[in-house]
């Protein structure tokens, strides 16, 4: 443990001396400067956490931010925002491993417990938070003036974000504790599900409330129609590309690891030129679902070759540098101004969400029947949020330009919270089962 | 679009070309001095770049720059590698002895006979002719292993010793070649404030060796204690990413702290041999990536640096042999080695191209004349290489080719 404290002291103390007695030649870091750091700090940082009992991507996170802008200042947000095709990358890889982690065989066992929690806590969280910031809604600056339709409508666009939850998280967890099991089995399924689910309660609660907040006009129900398109077409690409996969396995013995990461790198970007260029030139809202693409790819794998094993076996050799660079990037993108500028609100709608996330799962696991170990715990398992949740976010202000920034700053201050509390949780969770095999 | 395109492009040409270039292919001859040794990668470099296509532009050049950076690390870091005490000393010393004299004497030769040329041919300042000079007189002592990887794949030759040697004296060389290339680059860093100065070059020189030193105890503390396969993974692109960016932050060579860094961790720590194979895979891959982006931002220069061309080859070829030659004279142990081994030692690729595009790395406005230099010259020495390796041995005879089925029975 020693050695892992002197090393994370030296490289900190270098970059400290290199930016702050000019000893260093370039004003401006490197990528590979930058990355160097994050992988040697974020992984000694993880490791001594780990000790202490906490998960290894809490410490890969808060390294991250101890290194950014706020504490040691060794990059700013500019160069890690130059890093955002690493966590592009990244995510493309979670979802590869996300979806080749969902085995039918499993699921199945557990499927009564999944359906009935991805639809309890999706109520009751969304039911939850929309009635708490709807209450609250009179003491918030931009939403004291609106009338109450407005205020509803503007509560139901945080109760949907409160339903996101974070998929790479929890397979960063599953990971590293090398957990197996119902338990982990539900909580993996139902995060990837989710994450399907949201899009469509997001796009229909957001083209709701729009209709509310501009106050003209109908809903336009074609949106539905899109939208599923844009499903089948995603599960459709991502089949089609998980059987590629398979052939590279058995017919070409490539550098396996880098291959996948390319591949999920051409689909987030052939994804967004397509809708890019559907919108520009035939005026079509079409985008596709990039994650979704990789983790059909991934659950394509696992269930429909003999080669799931072996392709995660494959994947799990390079991964640990993925889930460290990307969780040390998140860490480092976190503004902790936003944090301070609203963390009593983002701590209310953070401890509301819990309790909704509590009683959702516990009704839910009542009356799926399932274990009582399993229902009276599951909820540690849904409270990480990240991407997914800052990309809705992102929408909710290219949607709505006149209050979207005001939800995202409190809404982001929830998600750090959500952020750093989640993974604690979740681990506390496996060991609480037994699943934990770390 | 196209960062996106020019990665694809680059990273599947690099997978698909490690899986058969540098491997035991049996190609028409003519074909087979070219194809497969890796200049391929420079012509394909060149189609995909600014003179072809114009797929891989100036802008995605620059966004793949530390691809560069992070390529040459890590062959300075294999490099170093391979570079055990324990194991130089288990073969004749005689042979590190050649190697460390015709590098020394190539140097010596080239450098100044390139110094004066430069200098007869442009206008360049003083410090620039000598960087060049110096840059290029450290590329020439590199060995590369293609044309004799071709010979051994292709004829029986007696004396094999010989052929181990010759092969040894093309692994090793470019120790002295980067020893070299570190004194170009100290002078470089100096050269840029007003004038020159031997202790600012020597501040730079201690640096390196500080940086270098320091990562590489970083890994052997962080491999001191039990690690899994993954944590190794982490530590070892960590390190060299780290060593990576200290060097461009410092204005010092990754090639050079990546092989200090290298060098040091192989004497300190047990795990050498597992590092070793952790790397070695992709170094292929890495090294095809760096041909291509280095094809792509070339601008194929013509007129005087023609002329330098053909000096840097013609001088090469003499210095080769001149050293060659005065190592079998000086080294007792040496005498059977034919006087003229120098002309099996000619191919020219890997560490030199490595060294030439760090020195665009810092330098970018006199990369082309460099590049143009060691790659016209590299097409020619390839072309060269085999038959004049052929030439030393006695009665080398073709080896059949035996086709190998796929269940292994031939």
């Amino acid at each position: 443990m020693t050695n892992r404290i002197f090393v994370l002291l030296l490289v900190i103390a270098v970059a400290f001396l290199l930016l702050n007695l000019e000893l260093g030649q370039s004003q401006e870091n490197s990528p590979v400067f930058i990355l160097g750091i994050i992988l040697l700090v974020a992984y000694c940082l993880g490791f001594l956490l780990e000790k202490i009992g906490l998960p290894r991507i809490v410490g890969y996170i808060l390294a991250g931010l101890f290194m950014g802008p706020f504490f040691l200042n060794i990059y700013t947000f500019s160069e890690v925002k130059d890093l955002n095709f690493i966590n592009k990358l990244a995510l493309a890889f979670i979802a590869f491993c996300a979806g080749g982690e969902l085995r039918v065989a499993n699921i199945r066992r557990v499927l009564k417990s999944i359906i009935y929690l991805i639809f309890g806590i999706s109520a009751v969280v969304f039911l939850g938070i929309t009635l708490s910031v709807f209450i609250l809604s009179s003491y918030m600056p931009f939403m004291s003036q609106l009338s109450i339709s407005v205020r509803f409508a503007i509560a139901a666009i945080f109760g949907i974000i409160a339903v996101a939850r974070s998929p790479s998280s929890a397979i960063a967890i599953i990971s590293e504790t090398r957990a197996k099991g119902p338990y982990t089995d539900i909580v993996l399924s139902v995060s990837v599900a989710m994450d399907v689910f949201i899009i469509i309660l997001f796009a229909v609660t957001i083209s709701v409330a729009q209709v509310f907040i501009s106050g003209s006009g109908g809903i336009n129900l074609s949106f539905l129609l899109s939208l599923l398109i844009k499903i089948t077409i995603a599960f459709s690409l991502g089949f089609l590309l998980g059987k590629f996969i398979v052939f590279l396995i058995e017919k070409v013995h490539v550098e396996f690891a880098i291959v996948i990461i390319a591949m999920g790198f051409v689909v987030i970007e052939f994804s967004h030129l397509l809708g890019y260029y559907l919108s520009e030139v035939h005026d079509i809202g079409l985008e596709l679902e990039p994650l979704l693409i990789c983790m059909a790819a991934g659950f394509t794998v696992q269930n429909f070759s003999k080669h799931g094993e072996n392709f995660l076996q494959r994947m799990d050799r390079v991964s640990l540098p993925i889930y460290i660079a990307f969780f040390a990037l998140t860490g480092a993108g976190i503004d902790l101004n936003v944090l301070r500028a609203s963390w009593v609100l983002g701590l209310t709608i953070f401890l509301v969400r819990l309790a909704s996330i509590y009683i959702g799962s516990y009704l839910s696991g009542r009356l799926a029947k399932s274990e009582p170990k399993i229902y009276k715990n599951v909820w540690l398992g849904f409270i990480t949020q990240a991407g997914v949740s800052l990309g809705l976010l992102a929408e909710v202000s290219r949607r709505l330009p006149d209050i979207g920034m005001s939800i995202q700053t409190i809404l982001v201050a929830t998600i750090i919270m959500n952020q750093i509390i989640g993974p604690v949780a979740f681990k506390l969770g496996l060991k609480k089962v037994g699943e934990a095999n770390v | 679009m196209k960062l996106l395109l020019s990665i694809v492009i680059i990273v599947v040409i690099a997978i698909v070309g490690s899986r058969l270039t540098f491997l035991n292919r049996r190609l028409p001859l003519g074909f087979r001095n070219i194809i497969f040794t890796g200049i391929e990668y420079i012509f394909l470099g060149m189609l995909l770049g600014k003179t072809g296509l114009n797929i891989l532009d100036f802008r995605s050049l620059n966004n793949l720059e530390p691809m560069l950076i992070f390529g040459l690390s890590i062959i300075g870091f294999l490099f170093g590698l391979q570079f055990e005490f324990r194991g130089l000393r288990n073969l004749p010393r005689f042979f590190f002895s050649i190697s460390a004299v015709q590098a020394i004497v190539a140097f010596i030769i080239i450098t100044p006979t390139l110094y004066f040329s430069l200098r007869a041919l442009f206008a360049f300042p003083h410090e620039i002719i000598l960087i060049m000079a110096l840059t290029l007189g450290s590329a020439a002592c590199c060995t590369a292993q293609s044309a004799l990887a071709i010979v051994n794949n292709n004829y029986k030759v007696k004396n094999r010793k010989f052929f181990s040697l010759l092969r040894y004296i093309a692994s090793i060389d470019g120790l002295f070649a980067l020893c070299f290339f570190s004194l170009a680059v100290s002078i470089l860093t100096t050269a840029t404030s007003e004038k020159f100065s031997l202790i600012g070059s020597l501040k730079w020189f201690l640096l390196s060796l500080a940086i270098g030193i320091m990562c590489a105890l970083l890994l052997v503390i962080l491999t001191n204690t039990r690690f899994t396969r993954q944590e190794f993974v982490v530590f070892l692109i960590g390190i060299v990413l780290f060593t990576g960016g200290l060097s461009i932050k410092t204005g010092s060579s990754p090639l050079v702290i990546g092989f200090i860094c290298g060098f040091v961790y192989a004497n300190l720590s047990k795990h050498r041999l597992r590092a070793l194979a952790a790397i070695v895979h992709s170094e292929r891959s890495i090294y095809i990536i760096m041909l291509i982006i280095i094809g792509a931002g070339w601008t194929p220069m013509f007129g005087n640096i023609l002329i330098i061309t053909c000096i840097y080859f013609g001088v090469r070829v003499i210095a080769k042999m001149t050293g060659t030659f005065a190592a079998t004279r000086v080294f007792k142990s040496a005498s059977k080695v034919p006087a003229a081994a120098g002309i099996g030692l000619l191919s020219e690729g890997g560490f030199a191209v490595a060294i030439i595009i760090n020195f665009s790395l810092l330098y970018p406005s006199l990369s082309d004349y460099l590049v143009t230099v060691i790659i016209v010259s590299m097409f020619v020495n390839e072309l060269l290489s085999p038959r004049l390796i052929l030439s030393l041995f006695e009665n080398p005879k073709p080896k059949k080719f035996i086709k190998i089925k796929k269940n292994g029975i031939r």
